[in-house]
């Protein structure tokens, strides 16, 4: 069986309780991606013990006094503070009767943090990294090293492993603390297959996580920032770009840079991921506060100032004791957002509580790893947890928004109707206004007019209807006022029910026949709810006032009868008496002397008809029809 | 002898009128005037029997005069004398207590039979008003209207007389139709100009009574 090494990265900022499930999944995923793991063979060797002697040099230093130690050897553990170079020897024995055609034979470290050079029977066949500071930090790659047949003995032989490194002490993670994993020789076809998983695993699963994390977190930032409301979205893309940066030292093998140097930056890093994270769960639950607005800079601010005031052997420490209060911090907030969610009820709370979960769990298993120092398997596919989850909330937040997006362009599309409607309203309410203006206009307009009339024109015609010495042209004048009054009656422009109209034609002419004398037939239907026109009410009236004008000037009539009815959308006036009828010969002076002309040309002006009968004897008989809907329109 | 006020403006028509009035009746005492403040003034000095009104005059409206007449001196008649015959105008001075109306522009012999019998209680009613009237009185009825201060209304005989007028029948007609005399149904057309008058005047109280309570 294969150890990993225990390359685990600092104690992330999201805590929660986990699922197991999740894990296997995930295993099961890699499985699938990488084919079968690669089972131990009886040919592989697995040396769990070496001599060491912690020694600079070309060579191991057989004179010195080496100790044995057991492999994985952690150097936090058994030779604290140190930094190297540490010699180790292992020897093991090579098959009897390897011939030429034999497989090559292949040294495997899983774990090894961070300069190493290898010798095989004093030949060196194998260097990585610098040899002075700043050391490498390749803490993670899996190291396979190919021993030569040609430099392998038949019997015992010895492979020397000088080692550099970091310690503990003035590094923020465990991961990157100095030590040698154990080590297996085996057949270098076989070693290569669980090289292949454990490379997938500590390099290029991060590679690709990170590469996802960035591009999604530049996304989501821009779209944050541009669209203020979601501003969580901003948030979550930066939480995802400093995810990415601080998961970069996983698989970045040479930093150009002092260690010291790239610890003071990791240690920006961090209350940035944090402050990132606190924010994206509270704004994303809807709620802010100045105070943590304000508090989480100045924290990101002294972290690194305390960082730098700190001894160099103290980093470690502290470190652990920043992560540690920073992982309250997420917890917290976690909880606050999880909180909210319950209380207003809404499914979201299923999903992101089960994703802070898995991401919690994976923070337990990575403080375990941090504690103990030496991490199983399920410490390392936990640390590939947070990347992911970080990607399916990722994606959860794009399908929001998108879902978001599509509701804004419906009430948009919504909106802008309602615009639509209320405009066309408002322009509907501003005619109807305007109209209605300018009905007041008129209405008051014709008022004036029909005031200066009667005050004016009235009075004089009035004065000469009551001074002047001639009859006739006190008639005259007379019939000139009731035509003037008739005409402002027809100005006011109100319409006249029919009803109505009949009842002031009857008073009027009955009471003019009964006074010249004339027995009057008035026949009318009752309830007529048709209206008139002013302007056909007026020109009615005067039309049924010259035909009694004329029966009573002119006809020598007894009697009179007149016929009102409402037919086929007409309305009909016969006005007939038993006078002496108008002769043939009088029809030429007919129209000066009875006005029948006018009474015609009225008539026609309302698209009506006025027909006169007579003959002499006979009496007369005047046929008026009007059409109704004519005479309903606005004079 | 009778005490006679004439308000008109139009000095011809004011001479034909005082003729025609000392016509109707020899022995009366014609006061005249031109203008409705001088009229207002006259009202509170001496007491009228009759009181011919013109309605538009340069300083104002005869309606005001009418108005103050029926306040001051309850038993004088007033009489508009217009050349308005809508019931636009008529209505408002009907409603502030004049006693019937007569159209200047009708020949002497129609205007001297009015008079005598709007005197004598015979007030002429026009279609038109006639409808104005029944409006009025329908309106009154309806429940927003505060019936316990205006319990004027009119009887159904009343009410039968103003409709048959509103149909373009008149007096006499309407005499012969529901076998009544002339009187009686002068005696109709009186009381619904007391009553027009009477529940104008309550309702123009309640009004200025509401808009004092508002006001306060």
């Amino acid at each position: 069986m294969l150890y990993p090494a225990p390359t685990q990265p600092r104690v992330p900022r999201t805590v929660g309780v986990g699922g197991l499930p999740w894990l296997l999944l995930l295993a099961l995923a890699l499985a699938l991606v990488l084919g079968p793991m690669p089972a131990a063979r009886a040919q592989q060797l697995l040396i769990d013990q070496a001599l060491s002697v912690e020694a600079d040099g070309a060579r191991f230093p057989a004179a010195a006094a080496a100790l044995r130690v057991a492999l994985p050897d952690d150097w936090s553990r058994s030779r604290p503070g140190s930094q190297g170079p540490v010699w180790y020897r292992v020897s093991f024995s090579a098959a009897p009767g390897r011939g030429a055609d034999e497989e090559l034979l292949a040294l495997q470290i899983t774990h090894v943090c961070a300069t190493l050079s290898v010798q095989l029977n004093g030949q060196l066949v194998h260097h990585g990294g610098r040899l002075g500071e700043p050391y490498s930090q390749d803490c993670s790659h899996p190291q396979l090293i190919v021993l030569p047949t040609a430099l392998l003995r038949p019997g015992p032989n010895v492979v020397d492993l000088k080692v550099m490194g970091h310690a503990l002490e003035t590094v923020g993670s465990r991961h990157r603390a100095a030590g040698l994993s154990a080590l297996m020789i085996g057949p270098l076809h076989e070693l290569q297959a669980s090289q292949r998983l454990q490379t997938t695993i500590k390099v290029t699963l991060p590679q690709a996580l990170d590469a996802t994390l960035l591009l999604m977190g530049g996304f989501m930032f821009v779209l944050g920032f541009v669209n203020r409301r979601e501003s969580h979205l901003a948030y979550f893309g930066a939480l995802s770009i400093g995810w990415a940066l601080l998961d970069a030292r996983l698989w970045l093998r040479e930093w150009p840079l002092p260690q010291r140097t790239v610890e003071l930056l990791l240690g920006v890093l961090l209350p940035l991921v944090a402050q990132a994270a606190v924010q994206f769960l509270l704004r994303y639950a809807r709620w802010r506060h100045r105070a943590i607005d304000l508090a989480l800079p100045l924290q990101v601010l002294l972290l690194p100032l305390s960082l730098m005031a700190a001894a160099p052997d103290q980093l470690y420490r502290l470190t652990l004791a920043w992560t540690a209060l920073l992982s309250l911090q997420v917890l917290a907030a976690a909880l606050f957002y999880l909180h909210r969610q319950w209380r207003e009820r809404r499914d979201e709370f299923w999903l992101m509580g089960a994703l802070l979960a898995v991401v919690a769990v994976s923070g337990l298993i990575e403080i375990a790893a941090q504690r103990l120092g030496t991490p199983p398997l399920s410490a390392q596919l936990a640390h590939l947890v947070m990347p992911l989850m970080l990607v399916l909330v990722g994606l959860r937040l794009v399908q929001q928004h998108g879902h978001a997006l599509r509701q804004a362009e419906a009430g948009k599309a919504q909106l802008e109707q309602r615009v639509r409607e209320a405009t066309a309203e408002i322009e509907r309410n501003f005619r109807a206004l305007s109209d209605l203006k300018v009905e007041q206009v008129t209405a008051r307009e014709r008022k004036r007019i029909a005031a200066d009339l009667h005050d004016d024109l009235g009075a004089k015609l009035l004065t000469i209807v009551h001074t002047s010495e001639s009859d006739r042209i006190s008639t005259l004048a007379r019939e000139a006022l009731e035509e003037m009054r008739l005409s402002v009656r027809g100005l006011t422009g109100r319409a006249v029910r029919l009803a109505d109209a009949l009842g002031d034609w009857r008073a009027e002419v009955v009471s003019r026949l009964a006074q010249a004398g004339i027995e009057a037939d008035w026949s009318a239907p009752d309830d007529l709810t048709q209206t008139l026109s002013a302007r056909a009410y007026v020109q009615t009236t005067r039309i049924l006032r010259e035909a009694t004008s004329n029966i009573i000037k002119h006809s020598g009539a007894s009697y009179c009868a007149l016929r009102c009815q409402v037919a086929d959308g007409d309305f009909q006036l016969i006005v007939q008496d038993n006078g002496e009828g108008i002769s043939t010969e009088a029809d030429a002076r007919l129209d000066r002397g009875h006005g029948m002309a006018t009474m015609k040309q009225r008539a026609k002006q309302m698209q009506g008809q006025c027909l006169v009968e007579s003959g002499p004897g006979f009496g007369t008989v005047i046929r008026l029809t009007l059409p109704l809907d004519h005479a309903l329109e606005g004079a | 002898m009778k005490n006679i006020l004439l308000l008109e403006d139009l000095p011809e028509i004011r001479v034909w009128l005082r003729k025609l009035v000392l016509q109707v009746f020899p022995d009366s005492q014609i006061s005249e005037s031109a203008r409705v403040a001088d009229a207002l003034a006259l009202v509170t000095a001496v007491k009228f029997d009759l009181a011919l009104i013109d309605l538009g005059l340069p300083d104002g409206s005869g309606v005001d005069v009418v108005t103050k007449l029926r306040d001051v001196q309850p038993e004088t008649q007033s009489v508009v004398v217009t050349i308005h015959d809508d019931d636009e105008h008529l209505f408002p001075a009907l409603q502030a207590g004049a006693f019937g109306y007569i159209l200047k522009e009708q020949a002497r012999e129609l205007i001297t039979e009015q008079l005598q019998r709007i005197s004598q209680g015979e007030p002429p009613l026009s279609p038109s008003i006639a409808r104005r009237v029944m409006a009025y009185f329908s309106a009154m009825k309806k429940p927003h209207v505060n019936t316990t201060l205006i319990n004027v209304s009119l009887t159904d005989r009343e009410s039968e007389v103003l409709l048959r007028v509103a149909k373009g029948y008149t007096l006499p007609e309407i005499g012969v139709q529901l076998g009544l005399s002339r009187h009686t149904i002068a005696d109709y057309v009186k009381q619904i100009y007391r009553k027009l008058n009477v529940s104008s005047r309550a309702e123009a109280a309640l009004e200025a009574q509401r808009l004092g309570l508002f006001g306060r």
